[in-house]
């Protein structure tokens, strides 16, 4: 630590090597902050946590915690050991995870599920039968369902899940996927589709076949584009996911954002996954091998040519504000895109963290499905003008906003080296394990420097590290 | 939200006395900005919102643009 060093943040972490709980302290140092912890037995780790502006400072939306409306384990160790989710949890659930195969027809070097190894058996459809009846009991009907793996759509029995899920009252089903399936498959898509899926989050690292040859071993630009031209044939919503990794494709977010917006409203928007080192990575990471979210901001700016800015991304209503940022976008018919999102003021009153849960829940299950387009164009041909006025109507407005918002968010997650325990416990994407617990999803895939799972395929909670 | 003319001449404007007169009016809410025409009076150009037009399209309109 140096002389810039300023008053530190206490919270508490885990030492990467035995996975014990310890305390650290976020610490100031220049633009920066840094995540600084001791383990007794194995010595300090320094981590960076938010490299530059916007300040860490100022990003910041206060939330009171709300305990899960339904906690399915006691606290007896309590954060990170206890997941189920205990009652020391501070919010609801926003999207469950159902890993539905552990199978996938890519082995990439980066997995944050280490899918595609030694592949278990598929879960059948009765255990994930009881895994839905678990998340219905926990957290309603009105959340996201993702089905996820490894690569969902091996299964064959996909459009069976799907309208299992359906028949369990959810109204939002989303995939996890690669996308080569439906690449090449379109009999395939058109069956989840009828099935009651509701959008496909697209692994989708960048425009050029370089970047695939490097995070996934192959080249894939043309399936993703067929992918996606699949999806929006069978008026899927997508959402465009790259995996962030320094030195291969941080120079290609502007290119990203600008095929996304190319590719709407069929496209939903992009959300951005810096890399987080847990499964299946090459290496234990350095610094310079991280991407902080305010790297990625000021990234947008600069390769949209400000077209997309800094001050449009806001902290989030629903996760805690370090977890992740979002901005949404109007496209409107002449080009041009008008930012809809700001920064707001930084001393917003804390607002309970459930009502920040809901109204994310509505704007996902709102934004990640597909635009109801055609009635957008049945407008659009009543139009006899080729110059349309500046100012929208209120009809127009309302109609546009609805079809053409655009979503720019990113999302960090958290490894064994960059983990906060306040964050977790405030989180609110939950992976269903296989005893039908909710764990936060960070804690299920947190793997040890060595390797060692945290909730990864324990079946029970309370795991003693 | 449209008013017919019969509509509009059945209002006056309670502050002047005048006979509320069709207009375009532009809002801005948030980082929207949009048209209605609505019945405004047009000498102190106070208009009138319904509460149809409060609570239905413009509350919409809140709804959406409001952050997540």
């Amino acid at each position: 630590m140096n002389e810039h060093v300023q008053v530190p943040w206490m919270t508490e972490s885990l030492c990467p090597t035995c996975l014990e709980r310890i305390s650290a302290e976020r610490v100031i140092d220049g633009n920066d902050v840094w995540l600084i912890k001791v383990c007794p037995e194995h010595g300090q780790t320094r981590t960076i946590l938010w490299r530059g502006t916007p300040d860490l400072t100022g990003w910041q939306r206060p939330k009171v915690p709300s305990q899960p409306p339904v906690c399915y384990t006691e606290t007896l160790r309590g954060c990170p050991y206890d997941c189920g989710l205990c009652s020391n949890h501070g919010q609801h659930t926003c999207s469950a995870l159902l890993e539905i195969t552990q199978r996938c027809n890519l082995r990439c070097p980066i997995c944050f599920a280490d899918s595609g190894k030694e592949a278990e058996t598929d879960p059948g459809l009765e255990v994930i039968d009881e895994w839905l009846n678990s998340v219905r009991h926990a957290c309603g009907e009105k959340i996201v369902i993702q089905l996820s793996g490894g690569e969902p759509t091996v299964r064959e029995d996909l459009p069976d899940i799907i309208r299992l899920a359906r028949s369990h009252g959810f109204g939002f089903i989303q995939i996890n996927t690669n996308g080569l399936r439906l690449a090449e498959d379109p009999a395939f898509v058109r069956q989840l589709a009828a099935a009651g899926l509701t959008s496909v989050f697209l692994q989708f690292d960048g425009t050029h076949d370089g970047i695939y040859r490097q995070l996934r071993g192959r080249e894939m630009f043309a399936d993703k584009v067929r992918a996606i031209e699949q999806c929006v044939e069978s008026k899927l919503g997508v959402v465009l996911v790259p995996t962030l990794v320094p030195g291969i494709n941080n120079q290609d977010i502007g290119a990203i954002i600008r095929f996304g917006m190319e590719h709407a409203p069929g496209v939903r928007g992009v959300h951005f996954q810096p890399v987080s080192y847990f499964g299946r990575y090459p290496g234990s990471p350095g610094n310079e091998q991280r991407l902080t979210l305010p790297d990625i901001i000021r990234a947008i700016d600069q390769q949209t040519d400000g077209l997309l800015q800094v001050e449009n991304f806001a902290p989030p209503g629903c996760e805690h504000s370090h977890c992740s940022f979002h901005g949404n976008f109007l496209l409107l018919e002449d080009g041009s895109v008008r930012a809809l999102s700001s920064k707001g003021s930084c001393c917003s009153k804390p607002a309970p963290a459930s009502e920040g849960a809901a109204k994310s829940k509505e704007f996902l299950i709102r934004q990640w499905a597909a635009p109801d387009v055609e009635m957008q164009d049945q407008k659009t041909d009543k139009k006899t003008c080729c110059n349309p006025p500046k100012v929208p109507s209120l009809d127009d407005f309302l109609q546009r906003v609805k079809t053409h918002t655009f979503a720019v968010s990113a999302m960090a997650f958290q490894d064994v080296w960059n983990v906060d325990l306040e964050r977790t416990r405030n989180c609110c994407i939950h992976v269903v394990a296989r005893d039908g617990r909710l764990v936060p999803f960070c804690l299920f895939n947190l793997t040890s420097a060595s390797g060692e799972t945290l909730h990864r395929g324990n079946n029970h909670a309370n795991h003693s590290a | 939200m449209k008013f017919s003319e019969e509509e509009v001449q059945n209002w006056k404007c309670e502050a002047c006395g005048e006979d509320l007169v069709m207009r375009e009016v532009v809002f801005s809410y948030m980082r929207g900005t949009f048209h209605v025409d609505l019945p405004a009076c047009p000498k102190c150009d106070q208009v009138l919102i319904t509460e149809e037009l409060a609570m239905g399209k413009m509350a919409e309109v809140e709804k959406i643009l409001e952050d997540k």
